[in-house]
């Protein structure tokens, strides 16, 4: 049974937890970022990091360095420490300066694995990479430009710390070397290429049908790299091999999440978090973690295609065939646990390459962590369609 | 106040500005083999549906339609056949015909489909008929289907 909290009334643009998730940082689609600590099944707000003058759109939190980076609209980026106040002695988080030098928002941030450097994407056309500068106690950005024709949406970290995959609203998902010599050993070779100085491109996917790439994701061993697009699909990549692409029914997904090397959770305008396994030989949608009997909702939904025949549309077609307006009985809620479109999904519990639980938020202000292994499979989804 | 300055078109002082065409793969046909083509498969279209073909039929026209800019008489050619094929076929046959597609041929058809219903003058007399194919063809292929059609930039 999947946990259930309702943050806020309003969206959850972004959320990351600590390592032991006692804690957690989202962003209500604010210029602040709120720390919760949870006590038995309620989240409690202790904290707020108030530095932004502009939304917050993403947020990280790296697991062993305990520091949290925000990236905003206002183009700037912050990492936050927990540091003793120098008047009352008490332990605060302090923000830290990132000097980016872009001319549009950030989008989309993420850590680097060993938490020394992280990645900023923004409307640019360009990735900030990001390392610390001890001397002037700041952090510095070398820019992967070329050829990003257009905002960069998603970024994700290859596990030896030096490859990107990003995926932009040219149509395109690239995997990029933000390799620093300053920071970085030299690498191993890869599948995806043995000399990686800064911005090689080691790897260019579009879908066929295009759309904005919403979400990028390496598999656990960063063999794989596998993309959601606008076009209401699903992208996986093998590099110098096949691509596979599934075409789905329904509306758009937006996050996605590796959960092993052969299984992906995908979420997006659907409400709900969609289960794809496969191998190289070739990928298939095998289930949704949303059965449909959590929710409160009686109508359509899992099982439907897309939001097609819910509380809304029933009453135009009502209104339309019948010539009545139904008064209050149309049941507008959703069958999902998710009232609204999840903008995000992550890892929860468990080792990269066998994660048991993911976390989602949403539109709708709601967190829910799933397990995993609790697959229904998509049935329902023709016999729901009969008008 | 004066608000023409708005409709300055300030993406042409730019020199990175990002192309259409780099959105998608051009359509590596020249104009007059697209447009030939095009007649060819009219041709066969009616002697398809002369034999009651309507899957065959829109088969034919959906595989390797002409797209992108400069076919736009073989595109002209394509709807109107496509019409054709979408106006003589009875509406109780419609599923199983949709059900015999690809999902490439699906998205293709609902593309044109949604070109039907924009050309002016066209959908007056095949509006029902536009209709009715686009309900029965998000049935089958969902509302992802019309999220392509309005993603792709390879229109028809």
């Amino acid at each position: 049974m999947p946990e259930i909290f309702n943050i806020s009334q309003t969206p959850i643009t972004a959320h990351a937890f600590n390592a032991d998730r006692s804690q957690l940082a989202v962003s209500l689609n604010s210029n602040d970022a709120q720390i919760l600590t949870r006590s038995g099944s309620e989240w409690a707000p202790t904290e707020m990091l108030t530095e932004h003058d502009k939304v917050i759109t993403s947020i990280d939190w790296a697991p062993n360095s305990n520091q949290i980076v925000t990236a905003s609209q206002d183009r700037n980026a912050y990492v936050w420490q927990q540091t003793p106040d120098p008047d009352t002695g008490k332990i605060v988080w302090k923000p830290t300066l990132v000097l980016l030098r872009i001319n549009r928002a950030a989008t989309h941030v993420r850590w680097s694995p060993k938490e020394d450097k992280f990645a900023v994407a923004s409307g640019a056309r360009a990735i900030a990479i990001c390392s610390f500068d001890p001397e002037n106690n700041w952090w510095v950005s070398k820019h992967l430009k070329k050829p990003i024709r257009s905002t960069v949406l998603a970024v994700d970290w290859h596990p030896n710390n030096v490859l990107l995959a990003a995926g932009s609203a040219d149509m395109k998902a690239r995997v990029f070397s933000a390799y620093v010599k300053e920071i970085d050993e030299r690498p191993a070779a890869t599948v995806w290429g043995s000399k990686l100085p800064f911005n090689t491109i080691c790897g260019e996917f579009a879908s066929a049908a295009g759309g904005w790439v919403h979400s990028v994701g390496f598999s656990p061993s960063g063999d794989v790299l596998a993309f959601a697009s606008h076009d209401s699909s699903i992208s996986i990549a093998y590099p110098g091999g096949a691509i596979h692409n599934i075409r789905m029914p329904t509306l758009p997904l937006v996050t996605l999440t590796w959960t092993s090397e052969d299984t992906i959770i995908a979420a997006g305008h659907d409400c709900q978090p969609i289960v794809f396994s496969g191998s190289d030989a070739g990928w298939q949608e095998v289930g949704t973690l949303d059965n449909g009997s959590y929710g409160t909702g009686s109508k359509a939904g899992p099982g439907s295609v897309g939001r097609l025949k819910t509380g809304a549309f029933a009453t135009f077609r009502d209104a339309d065939s019948r010539g009545q307006t139904s008064s209050g009985t149309t049941d507008s809620k959703l069958s999902t646990i998710h009232q609204n479109t999840i903008t995000s999904v992550r890892p929860y519990a468990g080792v990269p390459g066998q994660i048991t639980q993911v976390s989602t938020t949403g539109v709708d202000g709601t967190l829910v962590i799933w397990d995993t292994a609790s697959v229904s499979a998509l049935t329902g989804r023709m016999a729901a369609l009969s008008v | 106040m004066d608000v023409a300055f708005r409709k300055i078109d300030i993406d042409v002082y730019d020199e990175d500005a990002l192309q259409e065409s780099e959105l998608y793969d051009a359509d590596n046909r020249d104009p007059a083999q697209a447009l030939e083509e095009a007649r060819a498969r009219q041709v066969s279209v009616r002697s398809l549906l002369a034999k009651n073909d309507t899957a065959g039929a829109l088969t034919t026209m959906l595989d390797n339609s002409p797209y992108g800019p400069n076919v736009e008489d073989a595109k002209t050619i394509s709807l109107q056949t496509l019409l054709t094929i979408l106006n003589s076929t009875k509406s109780t046959e419609i599923p199983t015909a949709i059900n015999s597609l690809s999902i490439d041929s699906q998205d293709t058809l609902m593309k044109y489909l949604y070109k039907g219903m924009a050309m002016s003058g066209w959908a007056d007399s095949n509006a029902s008929v536009l209709l009715s194919w686009h309900e029965k063809l998000t049935e089958i292929a969902g509302t992802g289907c019309i999220v392509r059609t309005m993603t792709d930039r390879r229109t028809v």
